[in-house]
């Protein structure tokens, strides 16, 4: 029986073993993330948002009319004067072009947590590989990948989008490539790259090189598993970043989106309604709120995950 | 002393009681994780927000220390009791220079002018053996050995009465660790001052202390003078200390005879508190705590303590 | 020493470079050369688009363009403003340079002090309601939406208090017959802040160095005095109160970058220090008998300092985009604000050549940091 023959065969085993202590140590991880507080008060605020999200094709269905309710095209009419203020049918009233407020706010959410989530998915991609392949290589391929994970950590990410929303047009898609790129190969790589550092002189590693295993093979098999909860908490703070820039892009109106929090504030904006606070609170605040609120929650959830993976923050 | 932590209650000291005279030494033996560095850091009151002192007294020169406040106590700390660290090595301050860091001390308490106090420091290196070209470095300048001697060139500044040095020579090697040794002695005896010793090697305490304290999980289970304790111990976990030694590499090794760790003091075994790693165990160690056997002043705790073999 | 910093000024020298090249990329990603830009534009005459073609080098091979590229940004060469027409780029930015710089340093030094004192604190009384509190707050000012908070701030303290102007570098009605233009008065103006600021820190050197008594009293009634010298000199000349207009549209833009950007400092202090806290010199500093305020200041925060010196680095790109999002709200005329109307005026000359002028910022910054570093840490000193 050759080394590789061995080595192959051991693995479905050693997949069942990290699924059991991935289990374990998940639950003991929840334990002490629920004993965090700030995280699980971050928790909801997440799933209230995903709840609006998710109600809001289930009310345009079966609900609202969509001539009405229609976030970017829809028009109040039987409202005689707009902004209308929140009424039975329009719970928080309506935007200077007569479209319901808490509808737009509703279908923005879904978009803002696509965005996030492909935001963190290209980061996480990005970053596992550039912080194994960087660990695992050294030398040049680890130079160059730092070098260029210096330059994406001073990047101004915002200036950067505005520059580019000049020159190329932005999306939401590009938008999060962007993001996730320059956390990817930034600061997630170089955290994700010394986690790596310790994993890739286990003996396991080692063992698996000698039993013949290819540099990718080892890479994906051995090191990337490793680094996965680490990156999950990174993924956290990637959510934050690309709400945050998408809301500012789209509030300065440097976006290409039909609708965003962002957007909806650049309307008022627009509209010149902006420095009206208290009499039309409607246009400003439930936007700006939603974007604190889930940059936060985001963020808040990340801390916690931070305390549950680095036992030197967490309180004796 | 106990630690306050999410698991409950660490009980790291727990009913020591000793004593020392005016230049005496005395040696606390023990593996780590039996409460040494916990009394050496009650001594000086110097506790993590975790720790409390729950009951007890600590008397200095006549003075119980534990109800004074922080104001007061701070006149004691280094004039009257000072220090040597466990982690001599991390013990300066990486930032400032290693003359600067005893001069603060000096100028906090003695009150020199820093005119003086430069006179002072040079005094104190030529007595612990550095060379002065050092006192304008910074730590990381220093070897171990020499950081070492700085540390206590610093605990020696301000000619404290009793000198508490938490394993000093443990991170050193042994050649290193000798002559400090012989140096501290030297020193403690041209001073006249006391000094609690503290090690988990036997053969260390055997060269340096007049009287032993060996502790095990929070306690002192056996206590004497040095010659007796080395030449008639009476407890097993005594006997056990000394098997391991002579120490050949000073590095912490396995006790050769015993095997097993010291118990987690969240919750102590019951009875007397060695009895899982006893080999003389029996049924009422297992429920009761053991009596104290006296041989003149030396002493310790034991249900099945063997013949006295002095004359 | 000198072998550290010359490491890693190549670093950043070679971080420019894969900077610039970045830029040309993008540049030249998108459709059409260079001069394609001023092609858009029906304002610009045909004889500015061909200088303008001559300055890139759109006619000759893509590395040579590089080059010129390069060459340009060394030499401040930017081309021609669209929205600005017939100004150059680099004449605007050498306008707007100083009130970015103003603006921003400013704030982050006021923002760093108070987040560093602050997060002292806290981490010195670990638990209770002040950490709690000042926890809640420092998370909420780091995650606020930066746009709807400056615009709090304006609605609060310039448009219903009336304290403040509503934006802007200037009144215009007050300038309408002034003596002197405004960038000459904002150019003295930060000479002054450079002079009183070196006088502060003198004294701070010397009573720092010195151990004086009453260093506090020294310090505060230092500042006061230079600030009263100088203030009395502005008067005297007869250009106080333009000085003291600019000065008022300062205020609030600065305090707003100020409260974004000193909690994350703030919560950073308070961790390092947490973490410093736990190391054997400050315990042999508490034993020594040292009160707990100098315990605290001269070790623990001493050598907190460190870590957060280093992170200043990674904190950099927000605290800059923050900037720009602070001038656009506040209608503030540097760089921040020309980068983002020039974005959306689609004036790209003048966006790229912002863009250039933030990224050497940044470096720049980057390698004071290093530089701060090696000053504050002995073991790299040596
Ligand atoms: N800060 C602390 N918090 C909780 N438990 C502690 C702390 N410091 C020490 N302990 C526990 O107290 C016991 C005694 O520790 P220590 O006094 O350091 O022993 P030694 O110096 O003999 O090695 C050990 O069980 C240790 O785990
Ligand atoms: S009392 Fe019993 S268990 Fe304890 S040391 Fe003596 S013989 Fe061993
Ligand atoms: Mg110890």
């Amino acid at each position: 029986m050759s080394p590789q023959r061995t080595y192959s065969q051991t693995q479905p085993s050693l997949w069942k073993a990290r699924l059991t202590l991935a289990t374990r140590s998940l639950r003991q991880s929840w334990t002490l993330f629920l004993a965090t507080r700030i995280g699980v008060i971050g928790l909801a605020i997440i799933a209230f948002y995903a709840l609006l999200a998710a109600a809001h094709p289930i009310l345009m269905m079966f609900v609202w009319e969509e001539r009405v309710y229609d976030p970017v095209v829809g028009y109040a009419f039987e409202e005689t004067r707009q902004p209308a203020p929140p009424s039975l049918k329009h719970p928080l009233g309506t935007d200077p072009l007569g479209r319901d407020v808490l509808s737009q706010l509703m279908f923005s959410a879904r978009s803002e947590f696509m965005l996030g989530l492909l935001a963190a998915l290209v980061t996480v991609s990005i970053g596992t590989i550039v912080g194994a392949v960087s660990a695992y290589f050294g030398g040049v391929v680890d130079a160059v990948l730092m070098r260029l994970a210096d330059i994406m950590i001073m990047l101004p990410v915002i200036s950067v989008l505005v520059v580019l929303s000049a020159l190329i047009g932005v999306e939401h898609f590009e938008l999060a490539i962007i993001i996730g790129i320059v956390s990817g190969f930034g600061a997630t790589g170089v955290v994700l790259k010394s986690q790596a550092l310790s994993v890739v002189v286990k003996p396991y590693v080692e063992a698996a090189k000698t039993a013949g295993g290819g540099h990718v093979h080892v890479i994906f098999v051995h090191v990337v598993p490793n680094l996965l909860p680490l990156s999950f908490l990174y993924m956290m703070f990637t959510v934050t970043g690309a709400i945050f820039s998408e809301a500012v892009l789209s509030f300065l109106g440097l976006l290409d989106v039909r609708m965003s929090w962002g957007l909806m504030i650049h309307v008022t904006e627009s509209a010149g309604y902006l420095l009206q606070v208290t009499e039309y609170w409607w246009l400003i605040f439930p936007a700006s709120l939603s974007i604190t609120l889930l940059c936060s929650s985001f963020y808040l959830v990340g801390r916690s995950l931070d305390e549950v993976v680095n036992p030197r923050l967490r309180q004796l | 002393m106990h630690y306050m932590t999410r698991a409950g209650a660490v009980r790291a000291v727990d009913g020591v009681t000793f004593s020392v005279e005016r230049g005496q030494s005395l040696g606390l033996v023990g593996e780590s994780g039996c409460g040494k560095s916990s009394i050496a850091i009650s001594l000086l009151k110097i506790l993590p927000d975790s720790a409390r002192i729950l009951s007890g007294s600590i008397l200095l020169e006549g003075v119980d220390i534990l109800p004074l406040s922080e104001d007061e106590m701070r006149e004691y700390r280094w004039k009257r009791i000072s220090m040597v660290f466990q982690a001599a090595m991390n013990s300066l301050d990486p930032v400032y220079r290693v003359g600067d860091q005893i001069i603060e001390a000096l100028e906090l308490h003695v009150g020199s002018a820093p005119s003086e106090a430069v006179e002072r420091v040079r005094e104190l290196y030529d007595l612990v053996g550095l060379n002065h070209s050092f006192i304008p470095r910074y730590p990381h300048e220093y070897s171990g050995g020499m950081k070492q001697r700085a540390i206590i060139a610093m605990a020696l500044a301000c000619e404290p009465a009793i000198i508490v040095a938490d394993e000093p020579t443990t991170a050193l090697d042994v050649i290193v660790q000798d002559r400090i040794l012989r140096e501290m002695r030297k020193v403690r005896d041209a001073l006249d001052m006391s000094m609690i010793y503290i090690s988990h090697d036997m053969a260390v305490i055997a060269e340096v202390s007049d009287v032993v304290g060996v502790m095990y999980a929070g306690r002192i289970v056996e206590f004497g003078e040095t010659k007796d304790v080395f030449e008639n111990p009476i407890h097993p976990y005594t006997r056990a200390l000394m098997s391991a030694f002579p120490s050949v590499t000073g590095e912490k090794r396995e006790l050769a005879t015993l095997p097993g760790e010291p118990p987690n003091l969240l919750a102590p075994p019951s009875g007397c508190r060695f009895h899982p790693r006893c080999p003389y165990a029996t049924e009422e160690c297992r429920s009761q705590p053991p009596p104290t056997v006296r041989r003149g002043v030396h002493w310790a705790d034991c249900w099945n303590p063997p013949e006295d073999q002095s004359p | 020493m000198a072998h550290y910093l010359v490491k890693r000024s190549a670093q950043i020298l070679l971080t420019l470079f894969v900077f610039l090249s970045l830029v040309f990329f993008i540049v030249n990603a998108q459709p059409g050369d260079v001069s394609s830009f001023y092609a858009l534009n029906p304002d610009i005459p045909p004889e500015t688009r061909e200088r303008m073609q001559d300055l890139f080098g759109v006619n000759d091979p893509l590395w040579k363009q590089y080059l010129v590229h390069v060459r340009n940004t060394f030499t401040g060469n930017f081309g021609v403003s669209f929205s600005h027409y017939p100004r150059t780029v680099a004449d605007i930015i050498r306008e707007r340079l100083p009130r970015t710089l103003a603006l921003f340093l400013t704030a982050s030094v006021i923002s760093f002090y108070l987040g560093f004192a602050l997060g002292k604190i806290i981490a010195w009384r670990r638990g209770g309601w002040t950490e709690y509190t000042s926890t809640i707050g420092g998370v909420t000012l780091y995650t606020v939406f930066t746009p709807w908070f400056g615009l709090m701030m304006i609605w609060l303290f310039a448009f219903r208090a009336g304290w403040f102007p509503i934006g802007k570098f200037l009144d215009p009605v007050l300038w309408r017959d002034a003596p002197t233009d405004a960038n000459a008065i904002f150019n003295r103006m930060i000479l002054s802040a450079i002079v009183v600021s070196i006088a502060v820190f003198a004294l701070f050197a010397v009573t720092a160095k010195r151990r004086m008594a009453h260093s506090r009293l020294i310090r505060i009634g230092g500042l006061a005095l230079s600030a009263l010298a100088v203030a009395a000199a502005w008067f005297a000349t007869g250009t106080g109160y333009l000085a003291w207009d600019i000065l008022k549209h300062m205020i609030l833009p600065v305090a707003t970058l100020t409260l974004i950007s000193f909690a994350g400092t703030m919560l950073l202090t308070r961790n390092s220090m947490l973490e410093t806290m736990r190391e054997d010199y400050v315990m042999a500093a508490r034993a020594k008998g040292l009160p707990e305020k100098d315990v605290r200041d001269r070790h623990v925060a001493r050598n907190a300092l460190l870590p957060i010196v280093t992170s200043f680095v990674f904190s950099l790109a927000f605290a800059v985009d923050g900037g720009v999002i602070i001038e656009q709200i506040f209608s503030w005329p540097g760089m921040g604000q020309t980068l983002v109307s020039a974005a959306l005026t689609e004036d790209l000359p003048l966006a790229v050549g912002a863009f250039v002028f933030v990224g050497v910022f940044v470096l720049i910054a980057h390698l004071a940091a290093d530089i701060l570093y090696v000053y504050l840490d002995p073991r790299i000193r040596y």
